[in-house]
Order: C-alpha cells, then structure tokens, then sequence
C-alpha cells in the first residue's frame, strides 16, 4: 500500500542518516580518539606498535590510507550486513553482543512502562474530558501537570529512595543476582518484582500525557456529530467510548510516536538510577571506558527503536483512520 | 389540531465569566401544530440555533436554559431525566444539522450509524435487520442501497445532506428541526432536496421547524413563520401575509433584502446598523436603533405583543395593513 | 483607588485564572531566590565547615550540610543560577533555531517545505538523550555553557515541526491575501502579520524546552557530566549520589536541588497551560464552569419550588 511504502521509505532515509551520523560523529569531535584510546592503552600498560595502531584505527574505521568516502561505504555495508564492529572495553566481544543483553531488558522496560502509561493515559484522559469542570478534573489535571514536570531522574530517585530504602522493593537489578529460580512461574514473578519500580517512574513521568488526551477530547465534543450522536438518543457512555475517543485516539497516537524518543531517555536515566541493566547501564559503562564502537552501536540500536516504534503507530493510525484505508476510493 | 411544540417563555444563557451571563433567546413563545411547517429567520447570532438546540437539551456549558418551558406532544422536555430523554431524543422529534459532513461520524459506516439509533432506541438489535431498514430509509431519500457500506467521506455534498435527512426520519418523529439544512449547497440541490422533504412531509406526517436565514426561500415553503431578532420573536405572521404585509419594520427589511427574480430591477433597501451586541442591552425596544419607524416611546417603554388572529407582533408603530414603502 | 487598580485588564486577567498567577509567582519567586541569593543565605556554597559534615538541617544550616561540609541552602540558591542560566540558554537556542526552520518551511512551501520537513523528521527520530550522551561523552565532560549549547542544538525539532503547522495555517488565512493585494512585500507580510499570531505558539515552544534543558542538564551532570568544580543543581545531586546521601539517609542534600527544580517546573507548566488556555477559548470555558453549575443548582431548586406549587395550573393549559 502507498501509505505503508512511503513510510518505510523514510525510515530506511532516516536510518541511512543515522549511520552517516555515527559515521562522521568521532571524526567531528575534537581530539583523535584513536590516539586518545592508544593513550589509555598505554598507560594500562599495553604494547604499542604498528600492528597495534593499524588494528585500533581498522577497528574504528579509521584507516588513514583509504579515502573517506571508502571508508563511509564500508561502513555502510558493514552496519547492514550485522557487522558493528568490536566493543573496546568488552573485548572480544562484538558490539551487537554487549548490547544483547542490555537491549532485552530495555525493550521490556520500555514496553511494559509504554503499554501501561499508553492505557492509563487514554482512559484518564477520556473521563477527564467527559467530566469537564467539575473536581475530578481538577485533581487530575493539575496531579498530571505537576507530574509532567518532574524530571524523570527526580521521580527515579525519589521512589527508589522511599520505597526501596525502606525494602518493600529491591533496589536494582532486574532479577535478583545469583538466584535459581525454581520454574518459569518464580522467575516471572522475580522479574515483576524488580521491575515494579522502573516501570512505575516510566509511567509517572508519562502522567503529562493524560493532557493531551483530554485536550484532544475536548476539541472532540465540540464537534458536530458528538452532538448530532447525543441529538439522535444514544446514550452519554457511548458517545464517550465509540463516537469521541475513537476519534480522539487518533492524534494522540500520531503525538505519541514523537514522544516515543522521550520515553526512551527516560527509560534510560530510570535505569541508572534503579542500577538496571539494560541499555542504560551498558551505556554508562562505554562511556567511562571510552568506548566508542560500542556508543556508536547503542546510537543506532536506539535510532533503530525508535524506528520501529514510529512504525507500529503508523500502522495503528492506518487501523484507527479509514479515510487513509479508503483514499482513491470515491463515490 | 394537536400542538406538537409548545415553547414558552424560554430564556437561554451563556456564562461568559464568574456571575455574568448573556442572554441569548430571552422569554421566547410560539406553537407549532401537526402537520404545520413554521420557519424560523433572522440574521446570524439572533438565537435561532440556540432555540433549535434547546428543543432537544443539546446545549453543553457554558449554555444554559435558565427559564421557560418547553413542550413536545405535551411531554415536558425540561423535566425529563437521563434515560427518558434519551428515549425520546430522535423518537418525538430529531434534528437535520447545519453541515452535513461534519455531523456525521468520519470514521464510521454509513449503516452502523443507522445501527446505533436502532439499538439506542431498542428497535431491533440484528444487524441484517438493520441494514433492510436502513435501505428503505435510503430509497425515500434516493440514495442507492448499496451504498450503505461506504463513509461519509465518499459521498457528495447532496447526498450526504439526504442520508442526513433519512437518518432524521428513521424513527418517524413528529417534529423535524432543520437547522440551515441547504446553506452549504448550491440552489439546485437546494431545492431538489426541499421538495423532496416536504414530499416526505406530507407522506410520513410531521411538523417542521425550519431553521434559516433566507426569508425567501421560507416563503415559499413555511406555512408559518416567525421573525427574530436580538433574541425575541418580533413577529410572528402566516407566509402570504409576512409577504404582503408585514407589520414589523425588521420583518419589512428581511423581506425587502431579498431581490426578487422577476419585475424590474429596482435598488435595493437593507436596513441600516450592525445587529446588536446582546452585552449592551438598550431600554426600551431592541430594534430601536436600526428602525426607521422609531418613535419616542420606542427608546423608553418595550413594546408589547399584539395578537391579530393566530399572528402577533411587538411593535409600538406597526406598519398598517397596506403601508406602502417608505423612502430612506 | 485600590478598585481601580484592581480593574485594570492584566490585574483582572490574573485574578480569573489561578493558574497564571500561581505559574508566574513560583517563577519569580525561584528568580529571586537564586539571582538575589546572598540576601537570603550568608553563606558561601563553596565553604567548608569543619566540624560539621553531613549535619541535619538546623538554625544555622537551613538545609544542612553535605558530606564535604558545605552548606545545602546556600548551594541551591547560588547552584540555581547557573541551572536556570543553562537552561534558559538553551531555550533560547532551540527556539531561535526552530523559529527560522519552522517559519521557513511553513511560508515558502513547495520544494523548501518538503526538504526541511524530512530533516525535521529524520533529527526527531533519532534518540536525542543518546545523541547527548554520546556527544557529551566525546567531548569528555563539559562545562555548563557547553551543555546548553548541546541541548539547543539537538532539541529544535519539535517546536520546528509546531510552527511550521502555525505558518501553514495562518499563511492561507485571508488576511494574509489581503495584505498581499494591498501590495505588502513578503518579507514585511512575514514579520508584520504572521509572526505575532505565532507568539503564544513560540512561547509555549520556549517554556517547553527550557524545562527538557533544566531536565537534560541535571540528568547530565547527575551521570558526572558537569564540571565538577561548579555547583548546579545537577552536580548537587550527583555528589549526594557519589557520597552515598540516600542510602546513609541524608535526605537533605536531595532535597534542595529537587525542590527547586520541581517548583520551577511547576511555575514553568501552569504558564504554558494558561497560554494555551489563552490561545484556545474551548478551554477556557472550563473556567467558568463552576459558575454554571451554580446556577444549574438555583434552576433546579426553582423548578422544584415551581413544580409543587404550580402543577395544577399547568395541567389546566391548552
């Protein structure tokens, strides 16, 4: 379909811009990293020699002896082809395998905290449009904008000092280390257990979302066939639920695509906090120990999620919209 | 003669700030009867709508009805609660809306809006049902039945307007408000689809209350209708003797704005001013400022209503029977 | 005389909308307190009591003291300027830049329009808190000023995307042809008539980006981006998390920092609210709906006065 093949197009633009980015970024900072990285080599009391510095510089795509633009494709080529290189400080991993494991957790933080956020948001959001003006909608309102602008680093550190200093909840971790669980039951349980809350400070920090539901909502019930559909006897519940939400979802779904790189920092920051390890952790550990192949990775690994999750919203605004289902098709 | 609405003394509010109100139809009285067609004008903002959506209690905040009564088939709309009304929402008396694009649901199939009345109102619950229904509906309007499958958007303008009219006759109510219903289309569908309502009119026996600010065109197709302005009803008169002659100076303006399409070219009154800003309302009679046959007593006493048979009027210096026109 | 003075337009506008005046009083409060901080703290940020670390709030240490001795209160305060600084920076950065694009994009159309629209999608869709870490991190660590750069650059999309819509819009409205036939230039038409219907669109832009700056900036400096010699909000709370503040229970030194910059988000938010509450009339209304509802309950007790009263009159009617 027209619709579906224009937006793949433009991810495949936006990834390609992605690589061109991660490409040309160490090149752009000041300072050589190589020289940099052979410093710190040096000072761990590695060798240095010309293998050694021919290895470094292949490794960062780096070779001083081919043209740039060769070493672009090859790079090209090699981020297509699964080829992302090896991380420094994990060595001999590869890039794609120190991410493996931080990438699951992350992914599963990000989803639950989403899916949850994403449902409270909308149904928050819908009674507090219908219920315009009265105290509810007050609480709710000012509760979600209050929320909206705390930090997620301010709310991560909050409930991980007041709920897990106190020990209801662990305070990092995914599962608790070293553990064998007894069956597939005890380590779901385990998993929820840790991840209560980071998933909580992701959907608290997401509450600000509720606002733009029931703006949406608002400008709904203005609308003629709101009226016309409480004009024609169908009861307020419907209405609420069929005719305006319905409509209503659907900016909110566009909107939510762009929130989506938000929600991923916060996944991030939340992770730091709550010693989780997911991409965050892994991030911080490639940071201190300057390793770039594996921030580049990480650059693009979050690029490409951020991808995909734009896609499932296009794909649910296609759902959600018949007239883009229909377009062409007239009467 | 049955009354099918009876209206009165409505009094409709909007809040605009904390206790300050604008009324915007202000003790508002008139009936309509079975079979009868009453047409509604005046300029844009004078209350017409507003009255429109009281009838049905469509008004959201900050709209209020703050007085008044109002009556159709003699069950009291203002009294009724939640489940009542919605029962008798569409039953009694449905509303054909302004812009027919936007009062029908966008991502919706034309059949299932037609579905949710039937179920709302308990009249069949079977789809298949349903849709047979739904295509005679159609047919009356001349729709083709095999389009009842397809969104709004995929409709022209006219045709969505007559699927809007089916879908206000669906339930065979007594009273039918068009609200503007031809404004947005051009004069040929506008009259093709006029006929056809009245056609319906007469077939399916209902009242109409149509909504409009085209006096000529309620002319000829009202019985009965009522002039507004600034939120009151200044005259109320048959078609032909609104026509011939009208005892209100603004319906007397109304209907001169409107050139007709035979006789000779001539120029052309308006009625001078601007409408009036309902914030600042002045003692005495509203139309003061704009009348050309104002007189002391208009600015200080407000006119009172006089009743010539069925037809009355507020006027302190009514135009006579026979008035001829008068220059400036 | 107070009257009149109470009647003036602005006054009465703050009066009817608690939000703005709750907004802009915790956002002049915060000014005040921190660019005007050596009137409400003798102390200097950077001292060290000996003798008295990690010691609880007290007379003469109002929020305590952290792990090295130095006062808390004094080191919110004089730490708040440079946050706000770093953050209003930023701002200013982001929304300078988005203006240009935006604006660009939404007036001229055509083939403009469409290139800065892809680059408007493809920067937004690449992780912007990954890009600055990374970027940070290559930089190796940063001062303050830096940051706010980084923050600027990386952030103007989305107010971009949001005017760019605004110019559209207004662009194809009618006054903008009639100043056309009236033989305005385009530039002129820019400037004069469609920029100020912009205004409550590019402040909320600005309140919105200084909030994700000041939130960036603290999350920076918190991982030990920030230079560490200079005292922030951020630095604060990444000190209480390298000196073990939380787990030895010393709620203080988190709590300065976090305080103020939740009260300085909450100012910042109620402001944009109550912009688009005044760019919106639909929810304004809401306002008023507690006078509606006032006066839905005086009809309600009338009719049922009225109706034990009168209902036999009313049967009695044709």
């Amino acid at each position: 379909m027209k619709y579906i093949s224009k937006r793949l197009g433009f991810y495949l633009i936006a990834f390609i811009a992605a690589i061109t980015l991660n490409f040309f970024l160490p090149r752009l900072m000041p300072g050589d990293p190589v020289q940099m990285y052979l410093a710190e080599l040096y000072e761990s009391g590695g060798r240095i020699d010309e293998a050694t510095i021919r290895a470094v510089e292949e490794l960062f795509g780096f070779n001083t002896n081919e043209p740039l633009i060769v070493s672009y494709f090859k790079y090209v080529k090699n981020i297509f082809t699964g080829n992302w290189g090896y991380s420094f400080a994990n060595y001999p991993q590869t890039v794609l395998q120190a991410m493996s494991r931080g990438l699951k957790w992350t992914l599963f933080l990000m989803g639950s905290g989403l899916t949850i956020s994403f449902a409270i948001n909308t149904f928050l959001g819908i009674l507090v449009a219908w219920k315009r003006g009265t105290k509810f909608d007050t609480i709710v309102t000012v509760g979600g904008q209050v929320m909206a602008n705390i930090p997620a680093v301010i709310i991560a550190i909050f409930l991980s000092y007041s709920l897990a200093h106190t020990g209801i909840f662990p305070r990092g971790y995914a599962v608790t280390p070293l553990m064998v669980h007894a069956n597939a039951f005890e380590y779901v349980k385990d998993v929820a257990y840790h991840a209560f809350l980071p998933v909580m400070s992701i959907v608290l920090m997401s509450l600000g979302g509720i606002m733009g539901m029931r703006a949406n909502m608002i400008n709904q019930l203005g609308e003629d066939y709101i009226v016309m559909g409480t004009a024609k006897g169908i009861p307020d519940r419907k209405i609420m639920l069929a005719y305006s939400a319905r409509n209503a979802l659907l900016p909110v779904v566009t909107t939510f695509a762009m929130q989506i790189g938000f929600i991923l920092g916060g996944s991030l920051i939340i992770e730091l906090v709550f010693n989780y390890p997911g991409l965050g952790k892994v991030m911080l550990g490639a940071i201190n120990g300057r390793d770039y192949p594996l921030m580049q990775g990480i650059l693009l690994m979050s690029t490409i999620i951020m991808l995909s999750a734009n896609f499932v919203a296009d794909l649910a605004v296609l759902f959600l919209d018949p007239r883009i289902r229909t377009e062409g098709k007239r009467g | 003669m049955n009354i099918v609405l009876e209206v009165k003394d409505l009094c409709v509010d909007y809040i605009i700030a904390h206790g300050r109100h604008v009324r915007a139809v202000d003790h508002v009285s008139f009936n309509i009867k079975e079979g009868e067609s009453l047409g509604l004008a005046g300029e844009s903002g004078c209350g017409k709508s507003t009255i429109a959506y009281s009838l049905l209690r469509l008004h959201r905040p900050p709209a209020l009805i703050n007085n008044g009564s109002i009556k159709i088939n003699g069950h009291n709309i203002l009294d009724m609660k939640q489940e009542e009304l919605n029962l008798f929402r569409w039953q009694e008396a449905s509303m054909v809306f302004q812009s027919a694009m936007n009062c029908l649901n966008p991502v919706v199939r034309l059949e299932k809006q037609f579905f949710d009345l039937y179920k709302a109102h308990g009249i069949t619950y079977k789809r298949s049902e349903a849709r047979k229904m739904t295509k005679e509906l159609l047919e009356l309007v001349g729709i083709p039945g095999d389009r009842v499958r397809d969104y709004p958007h995929q409709f022209s303008g006219g045709m969505r307007q007559r699927a809007v009219i089916a879908m206000a006759l669906a339930l065979k109510p007594k009273l039918l408000i068009l609200d503007e219903p031809t404004t947005a289309l051009d004069t040929v569908v506008q009259r093709d689809i006029l006929k056809r309502i009245y056609d319906l009119k007469d077939k399916l026996k209902f009242s109409i209350l149509f909504i409009t600010h085209d006096i000529s065109l309620m002319m000829e197709f009202c019985d009965n209708i009522a002039v507004m302005y600034a939120g009151e009803i200044v005259e109320k008169a048959t078609a032909q003797n609104l026509l011939h002659a009208p005892r209100h100076p603004y319906s007397f303006g109304l209907k001169n704005s409107f050139p007709s399409l035979q006789g000779k070219i001539e120029y052309m009154e308006g009625i001078k001013g601007n409408p009036l800003d309902l914030n600042s309302i002045p003692v005495g009679c509203r139309f003061q400022e704009r009348c050309f046959n104002a007189s002391d007593i208009c600015f200080k006493k407000e006119p009172p209503r006089v009743h010539v048979g069925e037809n009355f009027f507020h006027c302190h210096n009514p135009l006579s029977e026979s008035q001829e026109v008068p220059c400036g | 005389m107070i009257k009149r003075l109470l009647n003036i337009p602005v006054v009465r506008f703050l009066k009817e909308s608690p939000k703005t005046t709750i907004g802009l009083s915790l956002i002049i409060i915060m000014l005040i307190v921190t660019f005007g901080a050596g009137m409400f703290t003798s102390h200097d940020p950077l001292h060290r009591y000996k003798d008295e670390y990690h010691s609880p709030p007290s007379e003469e240490h109002i929020l305590g003291t952290t792990r090295l001795g130095r006062d808390v209160f004094a080191q919110t305060l004089y730490g708040g300027r440079t946050s706000i600084t770093v953050g209003v920076f930023a701002g200013v950065i982001a929304v300078s830049i988005s203006l240009v694009v935006g604006v660009t994009a939404g007036y001229f159309g055509g083939l403009v329009d469409n290139v800065i629209t892809t680059i408007i999608n493809v920067v937004m869709v690449i992780p912007q808190m990954v890009l600055l870490l990374i970027i940070a991190a290559m930089l190796g660590g940063s001062s303050p000023i830096l940051i706010a750069t980084i923050i600027g650059f990386t952030s103007w999309p989305f107010g971009a995307r949001v005017i760019r819509a605004q110019t559209m819009s207004i662009r194809s409205r009618e006054f903008i042809h009639s100043a056309e036939t009236l033989g305005e230039t385009k530039l002129r038409r820019l400037f004069v008539e469609i920029m100020p219907n912009m205004l409550s669109m590019i402040s909320s832009a600005f309140v919105g980006t200084v909030i994700y700056a000041i939130m960036a900036q603290t999350f920076l400096e918190f991982i030990g981006f920030g230079d560490p010699l200079s005292v922030t909000w951020g630095t604060m709370l990444n000190h209480a998390q390298t000196t073990g503040a939380l787990s030895s229970g010393i709620w203080w030194e988190v709590f300065g920092p976090s305080a103020s910059i939740i009260i300085l988000g909450a100012g910042l938010t109620l402001i944009n609210f109550s912009i688009d509450e005044l760019s919106n009339p639909k929810l304004r209304a809401q306002r008023f709906m507690s006078s509606y509802y006032k006066e839905k309950k005086k009809l309600m007790k009338l009719e049922a006065k009225n109706s034990l009263g009168s209902s036999h009159v009313e049967g009695g009617q044709k």
